[in-house]
């Protein structure tokens, strides 16, 4: 028999019962829409988290900490392959803070000490400018201008409370150019360091998240020794540069699949490591396991609906047994009798299986779009909208899975009503009426 | 083109322990020619149609051997005697046995489908099959809005649209009034000369074995030919 004169014959006994092959397909579709939407809570979370993790910072970055007093050998890491650059970055160990000047507004930022060369080498993004060449040179973070005030924006700031927070936008133009001076100040006291005169260059980029401020100051690790002095002027008791400042270190590898190579080696030099991918690593397993346990969950419900379907195709094989009789009579041997049957139970799951990818879609859409709404309503300081989580994603694995799944129970909940199908004695099958 | 040799079967009935044996052929042996016709009356139980299943391999029978267009039947398995059925047996039944979804022009087509010719082919053949057996009229009515005589038509007309050397037929006019009993029969005649198709038909009916070659009785499981007389 053609293929398609099969599928014609399996159409037409569909139509004949079309009520009850309805209903099965409605239990199927059920089922594996089921499937897909639990399994999909499971891929949402974890891409929202990933992305979390990988917006917060680059992928190539790994944090390296020295064990043991002697520190870090920087030559040594910078000569294990595919590391790309070794970023030093110093800040202060005691709680200074930095004032910034700038026409008639001030303001405050997170001082950090750098050294540009290797942050360029890293590739580290800019949004404006380029990296300094000179020590008097700096990058400020994306969000600097806004902390940068005038008398009277701080007064209101004050009064009308952190509410009107955001109504404050600081310095409204480009830092690109512009020249601030900076001091520093011991928290609670009112004696500041020499102030000193720092031209923006470069402007870093814009933090991903949209509550996230880069207030950051970056200057070259040439003025430590300076700032060092500067400070020693005006406390009693003078610090040495080691306890002043708190280095650490980032060393960045050339791609996202290098990571590990290095991360192995840095670790074999004794040293501490930490990486984002290290993190995604757990949270890929965590999620596996959550997986799998959702699709098991969820292929449960599409056991039940196979019951339907051997219902139904039991059913159907026992009010054909004439009609089987006389096929086989007429030329049609077991094999064809089976396949015909089989194709009939797999026309079912098929069937429910598309009807089931696309309401999942519909599902899953429409929860994306209103669980973080009916969540920020019901709790108070939710934010859950804005922070972007999606509760449900529908990759295309997703997808093929179910669709192995509930076809593949559908097509095994048929085998045995198939079997049955071939086994009819034409004899008495032809004495049916 | 058709021996057969030996065969007897019993039929085994009732629980393990208590089971009661019939005895339904005995030992039957005939032959038939290309192109024949041949009848085989007797007695209702007396194992008529357990014969002709056997012939058609519905039946394997416990011993003996068949033999159809020089090919042993009895060995064959289900799937190859499937396809032995299609290319050389076809059956006509007393009750016609068509298919209620299925127009009379699908229920002819049905065989060649299964044979897995294409559409084109198909619609050649079972037209010209429908103008033999005359159902140029009624060709797209279900077999609920056929006559008895049209319904058995349609499934002559089945049974030759394959082309097969042998027809089969269980009491094939056992449903009809006498006038289409003729015309059945009548048709059945004219095939056989026209197309050289042997025929093996059971029959109650002196008519029905008026059209045969030769005819047979059996009773209590025994083929007996009766010898015509030249008048
Ligand atoms: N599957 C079976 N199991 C047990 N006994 C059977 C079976 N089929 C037929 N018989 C018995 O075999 C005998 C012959 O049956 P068969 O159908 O061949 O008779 P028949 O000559 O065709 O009769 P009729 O003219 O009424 O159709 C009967 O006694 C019947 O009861
Ligand atoms: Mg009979």
């Amino acid at each position: 028999m053609l293929f398609r004169d099969q599928i014609d014959f399996v159409r037409q006994h569909v139509k004949r019962n079309r009520m009850r092959v309805f209903t099965t397909i409605l239990a199927t579709t059920m089922g594996c829409a089921f499937l897909i939407v639990l399994a999909s809570i499971a891929f949402g979370l974890q891409e929202s988290l990933k992305n979390d993790i990988l917006s917060d910072s680059a992928v190539t970055k790994i944090e390296v900490y020295g064990n043991d007093e002697k520190g870090i050998d920087q030559k040594a890491v910078k000569a294990i392959p595919n590391v790309q650059a070794l970023v030093e970055t110093t800040q202060f160990n005691e709680p200074l803070t930095a004032n910034v000047k700038l026409e008639n507004r001030s303001g405050s930022g997170e001082m950090v000490f750098t050294n540009f060369k290797e942050q360029q080498k890293a590739k580290i993004k800019l949004s404006a400018g380029t990296y300094p060449t000179k020590a008097d040179e700096i990058i400020v973070g994306y969000n600097l201008g806004q902390n940068l005030l005038t008398k009277k924006e701080e007064q209101s700031a004050k009064e009308e409370g952190k509410k009107e927070e955001k109504n404050n936008k600081g310095y409204q133009h480009s830092l690109l150019g512009k020249t601030i001076s900076l001091s520093f100040t011991l928290e609670n006291e009112e004696e500041h360091t020499k102030v000193r005169q720092y031209k923006i260059v470069g402007i870093g980029e814009k933090p991903s998240k949209e509550w996230a401020m880069d207030t950051s100051i970056q200057i070259s690790d040439a003025m430590k020794s300076n700032i060092l002095n500067d400070y020693n002027g005006i406390v009693d008791k003078k610090v040495q540069e080691k306890d002043f400042y708190n280095v650490s270190y980032n060393a960045y590898a050339t791609d996202m699949e290098a990571v590990k190579g290095v991360l192995k080696k840095l670790k074999a030099m004794n040293l501490s490591v930490y990486s984002v991918t290290e993190q995604l690593d757990q949270l890929n397993v965590f999620f596996l396991a959550l997986k799998v346990g959702l699709i098991f969950v969820g292929t449960i419900a599409v056991l039940i609906a196979s019951i339907g379907i051997f219902n139904t195709m039991t059913m159907a094989v026992t009010e054909r047994t004439r009609e089987i009789g006389v096929m086989k009579a007429i030329g049609a041997g077991p094999k064809l009798i089976q396949r015909l049957f089989i194709m009939e139970s797999a026309y079912i799951g098929v069937l429910g299986t598309v009807i089931a990818i696309i309401i999942s879609y519909i599902i899953s859409f429409l929860a994306n779009l209103a669980l973080p709404k009916i969540l920020d309503a019901v709790i108070s300081d939710g934010g859950i909208e804005e922070a972007g989580i999606r509760f449900s994603t529908i990759p295309w694995e997703l997808v093929v899975i179910a669709s192995l799944i509930s076809i593949g129970v559908a097509v095994l909940s048929g085998w045995r009503p198939a079997r049955k199908a071939t086994k009819i004695d034409v004899i008495q099958a032809l004495h049916q009426e | 083109m058709i021996h057969i040799q030996n065969v007897s079967h019993t039929f085994t009935i009732g629980k393990k322990g208590s089971e009661k044996k019939i005895p339904v052929l005995k030992n039957i042996s005939f032959e038939v020619a290309k192109g024949e016709i041949i009848s085989i009356v007797g007695k209702s139980g007396s194992g008529k149609s357990t014969l002709l299943n056997a012939v058609a391999g519905f039946l394997k029978p416990e011993e003996g051997s068949i033999i159809i267009q020089g090919k042993e039947t009895t060995t064959l398995t289900e799937s190859e005697y499937a396809i032995f059925r299609s290319e050389n047996i076809g059956f006509i039944f007393q009750n016609f046995q068509l298919m209620p979804g299925l127009t009379a022009f699908e229920n002819i087509e049905l065989p060649l489908k299964i044979q897995g010719i294409d559409k084109h082919r198909r619609f050649e053949i079972v037209n010209k099959i429908i103008r033999k057996v005359g159902l140029e009229t009624v060709f797209d009515h279900y077999p609920n809005e056929l006559s008895g005589g049209q319904q058995q038509r349609v499934c002559i007309a089945r049974a030759l649209i394959t082309n097969p050397p042998i027809i089969l037929a269980d009491e094939p006019t056992g449903n009809l009034d006498s006038e289409t009993e003729q015309e059945i029969l009548q048709l059945i005649a004219l095939l056989n000369e026209s197309m050289d198709i042997t025929f093996i038909i059971i029959t109650h009916d002196e008519e029905v074995a008026n059209i045969a070659h030769r005819k047979f009785l059996m009773h209590d499981g025994v083929l007996k030919e009766v010898v015509q007389h030249a008048v």
